[in-house]
């Protein structure tokens, strides 16, 4: 067992830095621009980095349910997370080749595919970009 | 690379070759973006004129191994200037290393701004966003109509081997993925989908890259000038009505198709009255999606730079995780169209 802080709040440390020390001492400095740009891509990619820690696990699993029903098998899903990832890899890989060879072209094998990929996606940017998937739920919602 | 004072002395010596006449440079400043080349904007005097240039130069590393050399952006941007199309007027070229160590082509100066997020948000932008989709409209009509071969373009690239429009951008995304190594089943299936629901199609010159932050923004004319012609080809036309509707290029402004300014049917309606063709919507939605297809492997390829130790970079690494949104975006629009 490691003594904290663990890597979570080690992140957390370090885009705290980055936002109260250095971007404000960047901003408006146009001969700064770039470098200020560049630590505001820092500062969010280490929030990317933290929200990956305490999600992944969990989307790991979903995916791995969801391919199961998509294929209408049964895999066992390992308990070990890297194990996990891995042969979710490889079950991705010959998803791939399953698409290439056509064996989703039937309207109902591409919309349980679509909706399949959809989910995954959505998952992506819960980690990835949070406030993208709110404003295509504001855009949704204002369109109805 | 040599430091501004030499490259200054570089330069002048270059335009005093071209013109015969000694020069001056007053200023000369390095313009930011643009991830594939190399941009300075340069103040210059002779006798007779004054100068206000862009050179545009190589750099190290090429962003996308299929975009333009500068010699051929630089025919390029002649042919368009002579077409009436609003480009900075092209001056000079050069692929002499012994010039300026780099292949580079200098071009006129135009006024304006081209930052998209400030375009779509800022308040003294309103005018321009009244008048943008009508312009857009008019100048991609008439670079639609530009006459490649006449202009001797020949060196653009075209579909190969009785390939459609739509082929050929299929088998560029499929060898970046195998060049990577990427099997991602969302990327996947877009490529199936858009293989089989293919619209019919016509050929033209394409710019490409036609969207908000390759546009001069200035008052009152609205767009000053269209630039980054790099990604210049023979293609169907209707990608580059789709690609300034793709989401990432409506700069957070979601809900409003057209570049995050308009909505997409009046821009469309404009471009049918200048080319007098009548465009199906469907076949415009299909590029749109194959522009968030080929922008999420695109950033896929950026984030590749930054793993392969090539180019190690922040922003990089962060662009491969931004492919998510693409792929959401091109599922969505596959469901709205219809996945059978």
């Amino acid at each position: 067992m490691y003594d904290l802080p663990d890597a979570s709040h080690l992140i957390e440390a370090v885009y705290q830095h980055l936002e109260m020390n250095i971007a404000p001492m960047l901003k408006g400095d146009a001969a700064q621009r770039k470098l200020y740009f560049q630590t505001l891509v820092a500062i969010n990619v280490l929030k990317v980095a933290e929200r990956e820690l305490v999600l992944r696990p969990r989307h790991l699993k979903a995916e791995w349910g969801r391919l199961n029903r998509l294929q209408e098998i049964d895999l066992h899903m390992p308990e070990n997370s890297e194990e996990l990832a891995d042969l979710l890899a490889r079950r991705n890989i010959q998803l791939c080749t399953d698409i290439r060879d056509g064996q989703y072209d039937s309207p109902e094998n591409a919309s349980a595919l679509l909706a399949h990929l959809t989910m995954t996606a959505q998952e992506q940017l819960e980690v990835a970009n949070p406030r993208f998937l709110q404003g295509l739920a504001a855009e949704d919602a204002a369109k109805k | 690379m040599p430091e501004p004072k030499q490259l200054s002395e570089q330069i002048a010596a270059f335009i005093e070759s071209q013109i015969g006449q000694a020069v001056t440079i007053l200023e000369l400043e390095q313009l930011a973006g643009g991830g594939s080349l190399d941009t300075w904007r340069i103040r210059a005097t002779s006798p007779d004129e004054e100068w206000h240039l862009v050179m545009r130069r190589d750099l190290e590393t090429v962003m996308v191994a299929e975009s333009l050399s500068r010699e051929q952006e630089f025919k390029l941007l002649q042919a368009a200037y002579e077409s009436g199309v609003r480009v900075p007027r092209p001056r000079w070229q050069s692929n002499d290393p012994a010039v300026l160590d780099k292949p580079f082509f200098m071009m006129d100066y135009v006024e304006g701004f081209s930052i998209g997020r400030i375009i779509v948000k800022a308040p003294e932008a309103e005018p321009a966003r009244q008048v943008l989709p009508e312009l857009m409209a008019e100048q991609i009509a008439l670079i639609h109509a530009i006459d490649w071969q006449k202009h001797g373009l020949d060196f653009l690239p075209a579909p190969q081997h009785g390939n459609t429009p739509a082929d050929e951008a299929l088998l560029s995304v499929r060898k970046e993925l195998y060049r990577l190594d990427i099997h991602n089943p969302a990327i996947e299936f877009g490529l199936r989908w858009l293989d089989k629901n293919q619209p019919p199609y016509q050929l033209s010159l394409v710019h490409g890259d036609f969207r908000l932050g390759n546009f001069q923004i200035g008052l009152p004319y609205g767009l000053n000038a269209v630039i980054d012609w790099e990604f210049a080809h023979i293609g169907d036309p209707l990608e580059d009505l789709a690609w300034p509707c793709v989401r990432d290029w409506r700069f957070g402004m979601g809900h409003l198709r057209l570049a995050g300014i308009a909505d997409r049917e009046p821009f469309l309606q404009t471009y049918e009255r200048h080319t007098g063709q009548a465009i199906d919507r469907t076949a415009v939605d299909y590029w749109e999606i194959m522009g968030n297809l080929r922008w999420a492997v695109t950033c896929l390829a950026q984030a590749d730079r930054h793993l392969s130790g090539r180019d190690p970079s922040v922003e990089f690494a962060s662009l491969g995780r931004r492919s998510a949104e693409m792929q959401m975006e091109m599922l969505r629009l596959i469901q709205a169209t219809g996945v059978g």
